[in-house]
């Protein structure tokens, strides 16, 4: 009989720790999807405000001036920052914009798209930092951080968003 | 009695994973596409990236043409308003400006000897600038400065790629009609140097942070840093208006 109470009672322990362990699961996977909405906005926007400079710096060349340390003016004036007229720099601006209004919109579809955007990024920013390095021999600071710290940024936390629980 | 973790199937987890997939497969189109694109419609010549080594063209210029040099300065020397270019012929942006809005301030305000145009060299980018620079400097003293100049950047080359080539300078000498042996000669005098010296001096003194930048000075007033937006005639139009309306 008491051994029986006491199976019971654990029983009931059990339940209440599932319950609780659900629930605040529930809770932090809530809260981690707040905090990489706001990443993904936040990496967004940096990239967003480097992609503005250099497409600037690309229509107004008098703002950009050769110095010593830097490659950024070679860079900016090889034929590799131009697709079909179209600014390298104003295709990430474009990018970046889209991913902001993706997560505005924010339904399933939207965060694959943003993923998608984010995915093609870190390859298309491998293929421009070879281009740096194996042919135009100079590098552009600016780029760099974008192509190696805001894009695979970007990439981590909207692909977290397509996998994780809702 | 402790309680173990339930293995319970994550809900969803199947069409997360077909989402990423997606996501891959999209972002792999996208990859491509852009590559190939970039590869088959980059724009521009790429004038920058191949050092032109041999037979190379000069077309000299006729924008000069009739307008008097005196070693650094081009234009007419009563003029009271000068225009002081810091530049670095391996400099791309120098080689834009050069392109976009020197031949306009030639035509618009040397040229009728409103405004008078100093150059003042840099050889900050490497060994390829220090060389042109003093050819360039040599090349003044045969009257022809501003010409040299203009024939190294049309043929500017990758940085410090060893573009400044003793065939390309004595092709650019050749066309200009300069003596080649005293050219030579004076790009490895003791002149040449002290000139270069000087502009990097002044350069210093100014706080210059990199090419081109500019400096109008009105008559024997201390000269005033200058930031056109473009290289467009109108940003030029409006500097060196005003600074005639001073004079």
């Amino acid at each position: 009989m008491r051994g029986r109470r006491e199976l019971r009672y654990a029983a009931h322990i059990e339940a209440t720790e599932d319950e609780a362990a659900r629930r605040s699961a529930l809770s932090a996977s809530m809260v981690s999807d707040r905090a990489l909405r706001l990443a993904v906005a936040a990496v967004a926007l940096a990239g967003a405000c480097v992609a503005g400079y250099l497409t600037y710096v690309h229509y107004r060349p008098a703002a950009l001036v050769c110095t010593g340390g830097g490659g950024c003016e070679t860079v900016q004036e090889s034929s590799y920052a131009d697709i079909a007229g179209l600014p390298v720099a104003l295709l990430g601006l474009l990018a970046y914009l889209a991913v902001l209004g993706l997560l505005a919109w924010d339904t399933e579809l939207a965060r694959t798209l943003a993923a998608t955007i984010a995915l093609g990024a870190v390859g298309f920013a491998i293929y421009l930092v070879s281009v740096q390095a194996f042919v135009i021999d100079a590098w552009c600071v600016w780029c760099l951080v974008n192509d190696l710290v805001i894009v695979p940024l970007l990439a981590v936390s909207t692909v977290l968003r397509v996998v994780r629980p809702r | 009695m402790a309680s173990q973790p339930r293995a319970t199937p994550p809900s969803g987890a199947g069409p997360r994973n077909r989402n990423l997939l997606i996501a891959a497969a999209g972002a792999a189109i996208v990859v491509i596409a852009l590559v190939a694109a970039s590869l088959l419609l980059r724009g521009g010549d790429d004038d920058t990236e191949a050092a032109p080594t041999t037979g190379t063209t000069v077309s000299p210029s006729t924008l000069l043409d009739g307008i008097p040099q005196d070693r650094a300065v081009l234009g007419n020397e009563s003029a009271t308003v000068t225009l002081i270019q810091f530049e670095d012929l391996q400099c791309p942006i120098c080689k834009r400006y050069q392109e976009e809005g020197f031949p306009g301030i030639v035509e618009e305000y040397v040229r009728p000897g409103k405004v008078k145009v100093r150059f003042s060299g840099l050889a900050f980018i490497g060994p390829d600038s220090e060389k042109a620079l003093l050819h360039v400097l040599a090349a003044g003293d045969q009257g022809k400065l501003f010409q040299f100049a203009d024939a190294l950047y049309q043929n500017q080359g990758a940085e410090n790629s060893g573009w400044v080539t003793d065939g390309l300078l004595e092709r650019i000498s050749g066309e200009l009609g300069l003596n080649w042996q005293k050219l030579q000669k004076d790009a490895d005098g003791p002149a040449a140097l002290q000139q270069a010296n000087s502009m990097a001096s002044e350069a210093e003194q100014r706080g210059v942070p990199g090419t081109p930048w500019f400096y109008v000075q009105v008559g024997d007033g201390v000269p005033y840093q200058v930031r056109p937006g473009s290289f467009e005639i109108e940003e030029f139009r409006q500097i060196l208006d005003d600074a005639l309306s001073g004079s």
